[in-house]
């Protein structure tokens, strides 16, 4: 069985076990919608200042969902020590990107329902860049998420380091996926992507060393 | 060795007298700004931190990658010793900036690609120090640090582009630039360049001094692992007052 394939069996166990226990769709869910919700509360009630505030908001909203999907996703497995068995039923090299795959695929869903929330509630703009840029910059979220899940769940210690090192390494993404949204938002793909290589080679070259445990 | 031969000695006097210079002609000698006043004497000490921050983030890239390639833990101190002297260094960029923001700008802040870069970097850097004490084991502790150390600082250039196309208000290099006739007075361009030399000599001290101690720890711990372990053929006591 090719690593391909193997990563695709980790990425449909991990939506079975979400169908099953529907523990994001309970807890991630509600909680972007409320960042947007309080969002809209707090920068309100013109709507001159919602619109301009609308598509940051929705990233906003992606960068701290990304922490409790990774409790979902990474840290749950790595605690109840699922993660050894996972480990020893596939190639490290396929579980982190099967598991990089189903935080992808999280985070554009978490960034579609924000932005829609954003389009509705703040008069927020929908344009093909700024789906684009969803698109890339949740990819690189989603491999800085993967990354620092797997350094910093094992244990119960400092559970608020995921938060503090997660936010500012995303930075990129929430500055430029912000400004896809805008009239000059193409060039801001650029660097979303030149972020998403950056992430996915390192990433490539300190695999070995992040999954020896 | 003769005291007066010993190199941390004579390192700490070079430290001592590089210091005394920069304070000197950046307070003393160098003349006041025209427009900011006394105020631009913050520079002296503002860039100087900023470039020693730099440097020490460097310094953990390198030491990070020669930790996963070599895995000797003196690469790792190495990384931890830098990575503090780097936290502090930009903690003092951005208070300096601060209170030279203040009078100049009218405020303690400014969503400035420099500043937004800075405080970034103080963010990741903080969160690799303390990615350091999620593990008991030094080798797994080392590890993950080298490679927050790594990813932290590919995220430095990006972070950087990403606020320079954004919007910038920080001024633009004063040394670096392609210019032959860079954009500051003689005297003050002597002043910071004597103050960088002084931070740097510093920085390099602080770093070798914390760098002893790491590995001292280190070296007393191992000892009192030796100690503890059990000689071959003591026999060891099951219970308390029996022979096991």
């Amino acid at each position: 069985m090719g690593p391909v394939r193997k990563a695709v069996l980790v990425l449909r166990r991990d939506f079975s076990v979400e169908r099953a226990s529907r523990e994001g769709l309970v807890t991630v869910l509600p909680f972007v919608a409320a960042v947007v919700v309080l969002a809209g509360l707090a920068f309100g009630p013109q709507m001159q200042v919602l619109r301009a505030t609308a598509a940051g908001t929705a990233w906003l909203a992606v960068l701290v969902a990304a922490v409790p999907l990774a409790q979902v996703l990474v840290g749950g497995e790595r605690r109840e020590d699922a993660w050894d068995l996972l480990r020893g039923l596939t190639t490290p090299g396929a579980l982190f990107a099967g598991k990089t795959a189903a935080t992808w695929l999280w985070l554009t869903g978490v960034w579609f329902l924000a932005q829609g929330l954003a389009v509705v509630l703040m008069g927020g703009r929908l344009s093909v860049t700024a789906v684009a840029g969803g698109v890339f910059g949740t990819l690189g979220v989603a491999v800085v998420t993967a990354v620092l899940a797997l350094l910093t769940t094992a244990g119960t210690r400092r559970g608020g380091l995921l938060a503090v090192l997660l936010l500012p390494v995303s930075l990129p993404a929430l500055l430029a996926g912000t400004e896809t949204a805008t009239v000059s938002g193409a060039r801001w793909l650029v660097l979303l992507a030149c972020y998403d290589a950056l992430l996915l080679a390192v990433t490539w070259v300190v695999l070995p060393a992040l999954m020896e445990e | 060795m003769p005291a007066h031969r010993n190199p941390r000695r004579i390192w700490a006097w070079l430290v001592a007298l590089a210091a005394t210079t920069a304070l000197v002609l950046g307070f003393v000698v160098a003349p006041e700004d025209a427009v900011q006043g006394q105020a631009q004497r913050l520079m002296y000490v503002h860039v100087p931190a900023a470039w020693l921050a730099y440097l020490a983030f460097v310094a953990v890239l390198v030491c990070s990658v020669g930790y996963l390639t070599r895995r000797d833990l003196k690469w790792d101190r190495r990384a931890q010793a830098a990575a503090e002297l780097g936290v502090g260094m930009t903690a003092l960029t951005l208070a300096m900036g601060s209170l030279w923001g203040r009078p100049i700008w009218g405020v303690w802040w400014v969503w400035d690609p420099r500043l937004v870069t800075t405080a970034v970097l103080l963010l990741i850097y903080v969160g690799y120090l303390g990615i350091r004490g999620l593990s008991d084991d030094p080798t797994v502790s080392a590890r993950r640090a080298a490679v927050v150390g790594i990813l932290g600082f590919v995220d430095v250039p990006v972070v950087h582009f990403s606020v320079v196309w954004w919007r910038t208000l920080h001024q633009p290099p004063t040394l670096l630039t392609p210019s032959a006739n860079p954009p500051i007075a003689p005297l003050m361009l002597l002043a910071l360049v004597a103050a960088l030399l002084a931070f740097t000599l510093a920085g390099v001290w602080v770093f070798l001094r914390r760098l002893h101690s790491l590995e001292t720890h280190a070296d007393s711990e191992h000892r009192s692992e030796a100690n503890a372990a059990p000689r071959r053929g003591t026999p060891v006591r099951v219970l308390p007052g029996r022979r096991g």
